[in-house]
């Protein structure tokens, strides 16, 4: 039990730093809201007097709060799950923001990532297993398409299959021209998986190769160990090696390589939410640095923070489950 | 030359969409009446009855927050126009006279202190009430917006509505008929309780405004506009608008040419090659505007410093770049010639004056730049720059990092001038920072945008940008409304501007504008170099009454705040 006292208190106090961290940096930078504003709306066209006399009265802010007035008003927001409103969607709040694009996000790169994971690991397996034979091709043009640039290749299927031969959509989460907003329907539902392959497609192809580099290497170091000799001796059957004694061994690294990489889910995969206009948190994260929306850019990094620390929270406690060594060593 | 190949093509889409609405009127069985009535009466929409959703993108990038509120800063596009209207319309693509809309005509007292407006009989918000003078003066003179130079409004009778103002106010008469937005009393008098709610409210449900189309569907991807039935101008023939989130130009410009947009304003470096690659099914016209200037810290007495603040620089500088040539390489031949005037040409050519140069000059000219700063007493050093008393010509040019046609402009300026004798350093500071120094005056040089005027007069020009009113010491930011980066100021142009803004004379503004731009011309704080184009893509297939080279019967992208309505309302399917 003392482990995984010793973990909650690491976490909790973890927590803390990262929210104060958050609270700080975006005060360190400078930009006010208001001028930000007016530079961006002046360069579509004329900004009048009265707007700008708007402008200023809703977001020339008093600032004569002292800092730690701030942080203690920032900490009784964030218990409140009160992130603020954004500049740039204003005057939406932060939260509705957050929560409208957090399910496209965990819906289409987790998915990707589960596939990926899912494809990239079992392949791996039977490549280490049939070690030596030609299956060993596979591995170099794999890490190949991997090496190639994301947006790239996601711009070259979208030209490919999309544009020149119009299989895939272009972009977005469903059909915008069709559907006036997100509705609970058989065609809805089949329309986000349509415009979700393309895209899923690319992180799949693009992130399958490490998973299964990684896992074939281990397979192949795992295949030497004496227990695998032992349980060959015994005349188990191949399938039985195969699977209980070499792949689950093989794969504890990839497993938990893959709960990190599930926590950065939630942080979305900006470069394919940008080429793919997907309405997902990455694309959000890309509004707001580009507004320089403080409120915004906090609310995200807090929730990606909040996720990857809970995320490497249950690899922890599972990983103890797993593997008893970690639990006597810590 | 490549612009005239463009120009040929352009003309043969235009015939082409004006081939398929006569086609059109045909198969309706209807009269032809010409597209030239659009321009200016109310007519008719072109065209036949659609339930085809036309989808517009007006540059929002999603997640989409639905705020149609008319005095929020961040409403969205359309809520100008289509949802709420104004009482005229200025069209800033020609000179002619403002279009009647919610009005019906105006009238200035001799000495411009009071506007009297007739308003259009029949017109209905879209909540079944009627719209009357009480709603003008509302409008006018609620407590959401300030407009300190209105003294009084008030209903003369219910279709006629008296302004009165401090002063001489000629000048403000496009803020008061042009962009004012008519908003309903009966909606909007209770919320002047709180105002600071009022302003963030987001008016999703509904809103009542008296425009061609009502608030259907929202999303944080669309929203969407219906035609509204009971509309003063007929019912659009366009059921339904569906405005959409595009994440940025590349996009956009995927799903226009795949045939997935109808309607978009944006800069696309080929717009031949899309108009082409479509078999004409998409049209296009360029609407040049805003120009582009090298702004100057002029300036001494305000705390300028550096070789421009000396107008032997600026002026040799103006002769020393090849405009010509920035067209063509930083903005593919889309951008039209400037006037030193800031006159836009074609359209308010009347306003210049007799023995002013039309255009900038378009082509380089290094000997009389050399000659301009030989004749003020610099002499060449030894690298081939110019110095004066131990000062060299030598000045930072900046533009935002992410602005890559300003980023390339200032390349070839920099080596344009050069061959001159004038050494610039070109730096490209972020947005934030490049916007700080504009505001402070903290730069020697800057390539940035000025705003075109809305009306078919430079006078919010020469007010907004030159005067020393609109200026402030180096260092210290621009109050809102003020553009005059350049802390130029010059007496001349002060005095010439007041006498522009107190009359509504013609001739007395032209002499007005003359001596502006007598000294404007010599002093060049701002160096024109470009009028930026505005190009405009539409969807020609199955939509017909688009604002085309031959009818420009309004400002056509689909981001311009008031003409979306008009637009809109103007359309008609092709089947």
């Amino acid at each position: 039990m003392k482990y995984y006292t010793r973990r909650i208190v690491f976490y909790v106090l973890t927590l803390w730093v990262a929210i104060s961290l958050n609270f700080l940096l975006p005060r360190l930078s400078p930009g006010d809201p208001a001028q930000i504003m007016i530079d961006k709306m002046s360069r579509g066209g004329e900004v009048t007097p009265e707007q700008i006399a708007t402008i200023q009265r809703l977001f020339g802010g008093d600032s004569d709060q002292s800092l730690w007035d701030a942080y203690v008003q920032y900490l009784n927001q964030v218990i409140h799950w009160d992130l603020g409103t954004s500049v740039t969607k204003f005057p939406a709040p932060v939260t509705e923001l957050i929560s409208q694009a957090l399910p496209w996000t965990i819906g289409l790169v987790g998915l990707a990532t589960v596939i990926s994971f899912l494809v990239g690991v079992g392949a791996g397996a039977i490549i280490g297993w049939r070690r030596g034979t030609w299956v060993d091709h596979i591995v170099p043009s794999t890490t190949l398409i991997q090496s190639l640039p994301y947006f790239w290749l996601a711009l070259l299927l979208i030209y490919l299959l999309a544009v020149q031969n119009p299989v895939f959509p272009v972009g977005n989460g469903y059909d915008i021209r069709e559907f006036g907003g997100p509705e609970w329907s058989w065609a809805f539902v089949g329309d986000v998986i349509y415009h979700g392959t393309l895209p899923a497609l690319t992180i799949v192809i693009s992130s399958v190769g490490g998973w299964l580099l990684g896992m074939r290497n281990m397979m192949v170091s795992t295949m030497s160990e004496d227990y695998i000799v032992t349980a060959e001796a015994k005349g188990l059957r191949k399938s039985r090696i195969l699977m209980t004694y070499a792949t689950r061994n093989a794969a504890l690294p990839s497993i938990s390589g893959f709960g990190i990489t599930l926590a950065f889910v939630v942080a979305g995969s900006i470069v394919m939410e940008q080429v793919f206009s997907y309405p997902g948190l990455g694309k959000l994260m890309i509004t707001a640095v580009r507004g320089n929306d403080y409120a915004l850019m906090q609310g995200l990094f807090l929730v990606i923070t909040l996720t990857v620390l809970a995320a490497n929270f249950i690899m922890d406690i599972v990983y103890g489950f797993i593997d008893p060594r970690t639990r006597s060593n810590a | 030359m490549i612009r005239s190949t463009g120009r040929k093509r352009l003309l043969a889409v235009t015939s082409l969409v004006a081939g398929v609405t006569l086609l059109a009127a045909g198969c309706g069985g209807g009269d032809d009446e010409g597209s030239g009535d659009g321009t200016k009466s109310p007519a008719a929409a072109e065209g036949t009855d659609t339930d085809r959703t036309l989808i517009v993108w007006a540059g929002a990038e999603p997640p989409i927050t639905a705020n149609f509120n008319p005095f929020s800063p961040t409403l969205l596009a359309g809520t100008n126009g289509v949802i709420y209207e104004t009482l005229f319309y200025y069209n800033k693509t020609s000179a002619e006279a403002p279009r009647p809309m919610l009005g019906e005509s105006f009238e200035w007292n001799e000495d411009g202190t009071e506007l009297t407006i007739k308003l259009r009989e029949g017109v209905k918000w879209n909540d079944g009430e009627d719209f009357t003078a009480d709603d003008v003066v509302f409008s006018l003179t609620n407590k959401f917006t300030t407009r300190a130079y209105i003294t009084g409004a008030e209903a003369v009778d219910p279709l006629t509505v008296k302004v009165s103002f401090d002063g001489p106010e000629f000048t403000n008469e496009f803020s008061v008929l042009g962009t004012t937005l008519m908003v309903p009393e009966h909606v909007w008098a209770e919320k002047e309780a709180d105002v600071e709610a009022a302003l963030t409210w987001t008016n999703e449900d509904a809103p009542v405004g008296t425009g061609p189309y009502t608030v259907g569907e929202t999303s944080a991807d669309s929203y969407t506009f219906e035609a509204n039935p009971d509309y003063w101008g007929g019912k659009p023939k366009v059921a339904q608008a569906r405005y959409i989130g595009v994440a940025g130009n590349q996009s956009a410009q995927d799903m226009l040419t795949t045939g997935q947009i109808d309607w978009t304003g944006m800069f696309i470096p080929d717009p031949d090659s899309i108009v082409s690659s479509s078999g004409d099914a998409v049209g296009y016209v360029n609407t040049p505007q805003d120009p582009t200037a090298i702004y100057t810290c002029a300036n001494v007495d305000l705390g300028c410093e550096g070789p421009q603040t000396d107008v032997a620089v600026r002026q040799a500088l103006n002769v020393a770049i090849d405009r010509t040539e920035i067209n063509n390489k930083a903005f593919v031949d889309l951008a039209a010639p400037v006037s030193p005037t800031f006159a836009l040409l074609g359209r308010d050519d009347k306003w210049i004056a007799d023995g002013m140069p039309k255009e900038s000059p378009q082509t380089a000219n290094a000997e009389e730049a050399m000659k301009i700063l030989e004749d003020a007493g610099y002499t060449k050093g030894a690298d081939g720059i110019y110095e004066k008393d131990g000062q060299k010509v030598e000045m930072t040019l900046t533009s935002p990092a992410t602005w890559t046609d300003y980023n390339s402009t200032n390349k070839l300026v920099a080596a344009q001038a050069l061959k001159a004798g004038i050494k610039i350093d070109v730096t490209e500071p972020t947005q934030q920072e490049w916007g700080d120094a504009r505001f402070s005056g903290n730069f020697q040089l800057t390539l940035g945008g000025i705003v075109g005027t809305s009306v078919p007069d430079p006078f919010q020009i020469y007010k907004d940008w030159f005067t020393t009113d609109a200026t402030i010491k180096v260092g210290e930011t621009l109050e809102p409304g003020d553009w005059n980066f350049t802390r130029y100021s010059n007496p001349a142009v002060d005095e010439a501007v007041n006498a522009a803004a107190a009359t509504n004379d013609e001739a007395a503004k032209k002499d007005a504008y003359a001596k502006v731009q007598a000294e404007i011309t010599e002093d060049l704080p701002y160096i024109p170099v470009v009028v930026n184009a505005t190009e405009t893509f539409w969807n020609a297939k199955d939509y017909t009454g688009w604002p085309t080279e031959d009818n420009l019967y309004a400002f056509p992208p689909a981001w311009g705040a008031g003409a979306s309505g008009l637009i809109l309302s103007q359309l008609g399917g092709t089947e």
